[in-house]
């Protein structure tokens, strides 16, 4: 990681850019929740308006991970550590997924 | 004992261990807040009634993304302060940090206050009314207690096995208070007779505990005196053999010493206590009204009127007539949501139930559903040229907002209104900072009768399961907040002397501690849009 004095000072409007950015995104998400003429789909919440706030949200978090946690440029295991307790928490989600798959409504899960 | 790479990274991994360390943690808190969110999803797709949507105050939820946030960027300038080797400014930014962090939990604080503070009541027909439940009179301590049963008792007993100093403060008083006397003669262990309809006091009750408690103990010291016999004897009689060996007959054991101790007992009659748990008392004229919790019996409504008695979980029974027991609710809100979703599943017509429901009875409520009726049609009228329609929320669900900006207008002053000149009238989002505020605004009161409650709740866990992952979310976000702040706070406090010996060390540490700080901001960023604005 670059973290001599001189590559840090050079960060330091990154930091602020970067800070500036989350706030304006964060005025952005509650103004697709709230002005109707931002309001994508149909009127009121709905699943246009989920992948919008949950994208806005994912952009703000990447941020956050890349330049405040410098995950822009860390060591291999890092990214081995984080990716694998996401791939973990993604796999938790899947396992709530088979709930669609009620296997006494669709009994060829099983394979009969 | 010099601690192995904390400055200079291991060949290995090219990492210092505390980095490792800390990822290592951040991914076990990935996954921990991965589970929440999934059960939330999971929670939101099954549920079984209508989510609420956009329910809670935006204003909070977003002044505390912006303190996050800005503590996000602050953290990083302490952690560059001390690269740089500035102390003073090192401390400047921390403390912002930290002060940050006190924000945003005062501000979660309020919010969860207004929650508790707030209730709601799903009726018998699906309809869902929120607002303050005040006792009926008019009183504005919106805590007090109105979901309470009043039973007109003409019997109670008591289990006095299950009485103590507590017990006697909630119960006993307003057994005292309702002229209870004893239903018959009560003789206690000392040979002193109790008459019957002498008055209940707590020395009464503590005198026949004590006595019943003496005479169990006493019954017990006997049965072990006859156990201990009968097994000795036993033991004499079939000395060298095993239990299952000793039998006489077809009778085991166990049978015999039972039968032998029985006969042992009977010699000893004179011996044994009378023990009585229950003192039944009745009241010296008429009835005594008795006020109990629903929830120290797990009790469904009774209607009032119904005759019957009430078990409750300390085992008291209280025998009567149920009394006036409605809860008196000043209105803020009104959602006819899961009435439409129920009317739906059986077929009805939904605008046919929501005409038909107990609340719209109420001509205070049925005035601001007619108002509703024509905001929503205004509403219509204006989405018509964008080609859309008014969502489910906007057609079955009245605000807090429009009750209280609308309660000095009537419909006539409403029709000559535009939509958006009706919406000019509401409350801003400064005024009902973390929600309706009662003490400014008299929101209509509703008396609902008791059997027209399916359930009522505060808004907590207990309310829906909307409220209870937020609670859960928020609540374990807001120890991490707390948890961090106190870490950071510590390399703030009394980090003076590691900064002159070792100051990379401390940059070390505070980059680790900054990067927790970063994972709390970022499952907020999460957190605001999925609980506040879906």
């Amino acid at each position: 990681m670059a973290d001599s004095p001189e590559a840090i000072k050079k960060h330091i409007k990154l930091y602020l850019f970067i800070g500036a950015i989350l706030f304006v995104c964060t005025v952005l998400t509650v103004a697709v929740a709230k002005f109707e003429f931002l309001d994508f789909g149909d009127r009121g919440f709905d699943g246009v308006d989920a992948v919008i706030g949950l994208l806005i949200a994912t952009f703000k978090a990447t941020l956050v991970a890349l330049i405040f946690m410098h995950l822009n440029h860390e060591k291999k295991m890092v990214y081995w550590l984080f990716g694998l307790g996401l791939f973990f928490a993604f796999c938790l989600m899947a396992i709530f997924a088979f709930a669609f798959s009620d296997p006494i409504e669709f009994q060829a899960f099983f394979g009969r | 004992m010099e601690i192995p790479y904390v400055v200079e990274p291991r060949k290995d991994t090219g990492l210092n261990n505390s980095k490792i360390g800390i990822w290592l943690f951040l991914a076990s808190e990935v996954m921990l807040f991965g589970g929440l969110f999934s059960g939330y999803i999971f929670l939101r797709i099954y549920a079984d009634y209508p989510w609420p949507e956009r329910t809670l105050p935006v204003l909070p939820g977003l002044i505390n993304t912006f303190i996050l946030i800005g503590s996000s960027v602050t953290v990083v300038f302490a952690w560059v302060s001390l690269k740089l080797g500035q102390w003073r400014k090192f401390q400047v930014y921390m403390a912002i940090t930290i002060i940050c962090a006190a924000l945003f939990m005062v501000l979660k604080g309020i919010e969860y206050n207004a929650k508790f503070a707030h209730q709601a009541i799903r009726l018998d027909d699906y309809t869902v009314i929120e607002g303050h439940s005040h006792p009926q009179g008019g009183s504005d301590d919106y805590h007090a207690p109105r979901k309470n049963f009043n039973i007109e008792a003409d019997t109670v007993q008591i289990n006095l096995s299950r009485v103590d100093d507590a017990y006697y403060e909630v119960m006993g008083k307003q057994y005292d208070d309702g002229g209870m006397v004893l239903a018959s003669e009560l003789t206690l262990n000392d040979g002193k007779v109790i008459a019957k309809g002498s008055a209940i006091s707590k020395e009464l009750i503590d005198q026949a505990k004590n006595d019943y408690l003496e005479a169990i103990a006493n019954n017990s010291s006997i049965d072990i005196e006859l156990g201990r016999e009968a097994w000795a004897l036993m033991k004499t009689k079939y000395q060298g053999k095993k239990y299952y060996e000793a039998v006489e007959g077809t009778k085991t054991l166990n049978e015999v010493v039972s039968a032998y101790i029985k006969e042992l007992k009977k010699e000893r009659k004179g011996d044994y206590s009378s023990t009585t748990p229950n003192l039944t008392f009745v009241p010296s004229s008429g009835s005594a009204t008795i006020t109990v919790n629903p929830y120290w019996g797990r009790l469904s409504n009774p209607k009032e009127g119904d005759k019957g008695t009430l078990k409750l979980k300390d085992e008291t029974l209280i025998s009567g007539v149920t009394a006036d027991s409605s809860i008196a609710l000043a209105v803020d809100g009104i959602d006819f949501r899961h009435t439409v979703m129920k009317a739906e599943e059986r077929g009805i017509d939904p605008a046919v139930a929501v005409a038909n429901s107990w609340l719209l009875k109420d001509e205070k409520i049925k005035h601001i559903w007619e108002k509703h009726k024509l905001i929503t049609s205004k509403l219509a009228e204006e989405l018509k040229a964008k080609d859309r329609e008014p969502a489910e929320n906007d057609i079955y669900r009245v605000n807090w907002q429009e009750i209280a900006g609308l309660l000095d207008h009537d419909l006539a002053d409403l029709e000559s209104m535009s939509y958006h000149d009706i919406l000019a009238l509401y409350p801003g989002d400064v005024e009902g900072f973390a929600g309706p505020d009662h003490k400014k605004i008299h929101y209509p009161e509703v008396i609902v009768p008791r059997e027209q409650v399916r359930f009522e709740s505060v808004f907590s866990p207990r309310w829906n399961t909307y409220y209870a992952t937020y609670f859960t979310i928020t609540g374990l976000h807001g120890l991490h907040v707390i948890a961090g702040a106190l870490v950071l706070g510590y390399y703030l406090f009394f980090g003076r002397k590691m900064f002159e010996e070792k100051p990379e060390w401390l940059a070390n540490r505070v980059e680790v501690g900054g990067l927790f700080w970063h994972f709390v901001d970022l499952v907020w960023i999460f957190l605001f849009p999925i609980l506040y604005l879906m």
